[in-house]
């Protein structure tokens, strides 16, 4: 089970915006092929953890390790290299939206490989077959409903064919049925290519479904306060915090007693 | 029988093990060629390997391909793109093309896809062509509904302003300063400039010409004409159109887009009562004021030019005075107070007017700009012929 090496290590992270300390002390590791959810209430920093793992961020302190590189300390040329290991796709979707679907996802083919033109095209027609919009290609961002557009991102993402997807809310906005589609399809994705995920998310059905393992932030202590797989933080965490995340209970301090 | 073997230091002078491709061409019996490939099919190896096959396969006449994949240690989308484009006979259109050999995992993925999927978009590609009379066609009606709206809002607003004006509490008057602070105080700056740089310009300009006929004085005549009666409205109307209009429509727009109008209308709030008729107020009161001062600084400009031309501030003072008559003033005045109905009014319009997408608001706020700079040129040449018929 844990055979698979490690892809992304996280060491010793202290995150925030200037002086402002969101999170610090965050450790962990994902190894290939897993899917890891960060999880956490509202405001706790899961997008900005996520916009320091992929690069947008400059952290304060600390390592973001993806396979062989630093991504924090890495410059230039080093720093392309460690970007094109990984996709992402964004809570809105964040599809350019004057282009086509088709050319959303050759862009990044068009960029970065010296493809002959045919070849591309049927590489990115493959992703969008893969993410069930085979027939979508031509269309505008702004013609798809909000589940094709998530997969068309998801599509975009994976033009280079990356080790490793962080997406940021992906099922956030969709009805059960889509997002339990989007679910599959993020399995899929892991047992045939063996991506690695890294999934920023509140849905607690698609945790349960997908997340090998949960890394749960905390706003009050600015830290992960748990780790580890789904169904056995439900019923043994520590914390009683983390208990009622999982069971939907409501905050007994704060809930509105109607008598 | 001819073969052909690519070893895999063609690729990266063989530095990178993560490169390494094989491909074997045997050429068979006649009509008949083998492609056996083996080690890593990638983004990289596949742009050689295709050059190399485009380059053997292409006169080459063969009825039966075969694709060898069993050697492939890793192949990734392009690799399998490649493969595809060679299974759908697109080299080597007269064989037919049988790819064997790949792992179950990748055979799967390889199905998955069809040719007819890559007709389909092939199809779907080719883009459609209107003609020019459907073209011509389109834009009339585009116009006209356009026109049709124009007159709407106007329509609003003469229903809308009135009562606004006479109920405080409707007015939001905190809004309507907030705006004439924005577009009226905040655009001094830029208004001096210009006008002053204009008024110089002109100044300069005419002084030559006129020298040669004696009149240089009658450049304090001609830049005071010109600058009350034209310019100074123009100045100020151009360029609240630019500073304002174009951020009025953003500010509406981007809150159409967000949804926010929506809210103002389930909130029982008429957009126009809420949001235009501030717009509207702010810019019918701060633009006259706004031309006052474009006037002053053009002249200011026009008169540092007659000084430096030798000319005393008295004879200058006087040329003015004995030029510019009240009625002058009033018309620059009265043309300040409907650009600035018009360049507000358009912005709120043009805001109103946007659409979904991510370049909505950048195509409302140019077309706020547009159609400002447009209408106040239209109203000044209508001015200008009533202000002709009535001092006739």
């Amino acid at each position: 089970m844990n055979g698979s090496p490690v892809i992304i290590l996280v060491r010793d992270l202290k995150i925030g915006y200037g002086e402002k300390v969101i999170l610090q002390n965050v450790n962990f590791q994902i190894r290939r092929g897993k899917m890891l959810v960060i999880l956490g209430g509202s405001g706790c920093g899961k997008s900005t953890l996520l916009k320091n793992l992929i690069g947008l961020y400059t952290p304060i302190a600390g390592e973001v390790w993806i396979e062989d590189g630093n991504l924090v300390a890495a410059k230039g040329t080093e720093r392309l290299r460690l970007l094109r290991k990984f996709g992402v796709t964004y809570q809105s979707g964040a599809l350019f939206g004057s282009m086509t679907v088709m050319e959303n996802v050759r862009l990044a083919l068009d960029e970065f490989t010296a493809l002959p033109g045919p070849v591309k095209d049927l590489v990115a027609l493959a992703k969008l077959k893969l993410v069930g919009l085979g027939d979508a290609s031509q269309r505008l961002p702004s013609e798809l409903s909000g589940g094709m557009q998530k997969r068309a991102a998801i599509a975009r993402a994976m033009a280079l064919d990356p080790r490793i997807l962080f997406l940021d809310e992906p099922s956030a906005g969709l009805d059960p049925v889509t997002s339990a589609d989007l679910d599959h399809l993020i399995k899929e994705l892991a047992h045939h290519f063996g991506i690695t995920f890294v999934i920023v998310t509140h849905e607690l059905a698609s945790i349960y479904n997908i997340a090998d393992r949960v890394v749960m932030l905390d706003s009050r202590t600015r830290t992960i306060i748990a780790e580890g797989k789904p169904a056995e933080l439900r019923d043994n965490a520590a914390d009683p915090w983390v208990r009622r995340f999982f069971n939907r209970e409501p905050d007994p301090v704060s809930a509105v007693h109607s008598n | 029988m001819r073969r052909f073997l690519l070893k895999n230091d063609s690729f990266m002078n063989g530095k990178s093990p993560q490169n390494e491709l094989d491909l074997d061409l045997q050429f068979g019996p006649p009509g008949y060629a083998r492609v056996a490939l083996r080690g890593r099919l990638n983004a990289r190896t596949t742009v050689t390997c295709w050059d190399r096959l485009q380059q053997e396969l292409r006169d080459a006449k063969l009825e039966k391909l075969e694709v060898d994949a069993s050697g492939l240690r890793f192949c990734d989308g392009a690799g399998l793109a490649l493969l595809h484009y060679l299974n759908m006979a697109k080299m080597t259109p007269s064989a037919t093309v049988s790819v064997r050999g790949l792992e179950p995992d990748l055979e799967k993925l390889f199905l998955g896809f069809t040719s007819g999927d890559y007709e389909a978009f092939r199809s779907a590609a080719r883009v459609k062509k209107h003609s020019l009379p459907e073209e011509i066609g389109e834009s009339v009606s585009l116009a006209v509904a356009d026109l049709r709206e124009q007159v709407s809002f106007l329509g609003n607003i003469v229903t809308s302003l009135p009562p606004s004006l006479l109920d405080p509490k409707q007015m939001r008057w905190p809004e309507v300063r907030r705006v004439f602070e924005l577009a009226g105080a905040n655009a001094v700056p830029i208004v001096s400039l210009i006008s002053v740089l204009v008024g110089l310009v002109i100044a300069f300009e005419s002084a030559q010409p006129l020298a040669q006929f004696g009149a240089q004085i009658y450049v304090a005549n001609m830049i005071g004409l010109v600058m009350v009666r034209e310019l100074g409205p123009l100045l100020a109307a151009i360029l609240l159109a630019g500073r304002s209009g174009s951020a009025f429509a953003a500010e509406i727009g981007t809150m159409k887009v967000n949804e926010e109008l929506n809210a103002l209308e389930t909130l029982g709030l008429n957009p126009i009562r809420f949001l235009v008729v501030q717009r509207i107020t702010a810019g019918i009161l701060l633009t006259p004021l706004l031309t006052f001062y474009a006037t002053f600084m053009g002249v200011l400009g026009g008169v540092l030019v007659t000084l430096i031309l030798g000319y005393p501030p008295a004879l200058i003072f006087h040329q003015l005075v004995s030029s510019v008559h009240l009625s002058d003033v009033f018309l620059g005045t009265t043309k300040g107070v409907v650009f600035g109905a018009i360049v507000s009014a358009v912005g709120c319009l043009r805001g109103l007017q946007t659409q979904q997408g991510p370049s909505a608001v950048g195509v409302s706020t140019t077309r706020a700009v547009v159609t400002s700079i447009l209408l106040i040129v239209i109203a000044d040449a209508v001015f200008s012929v009533i202000f002709f018929i009535l001092t006739k």
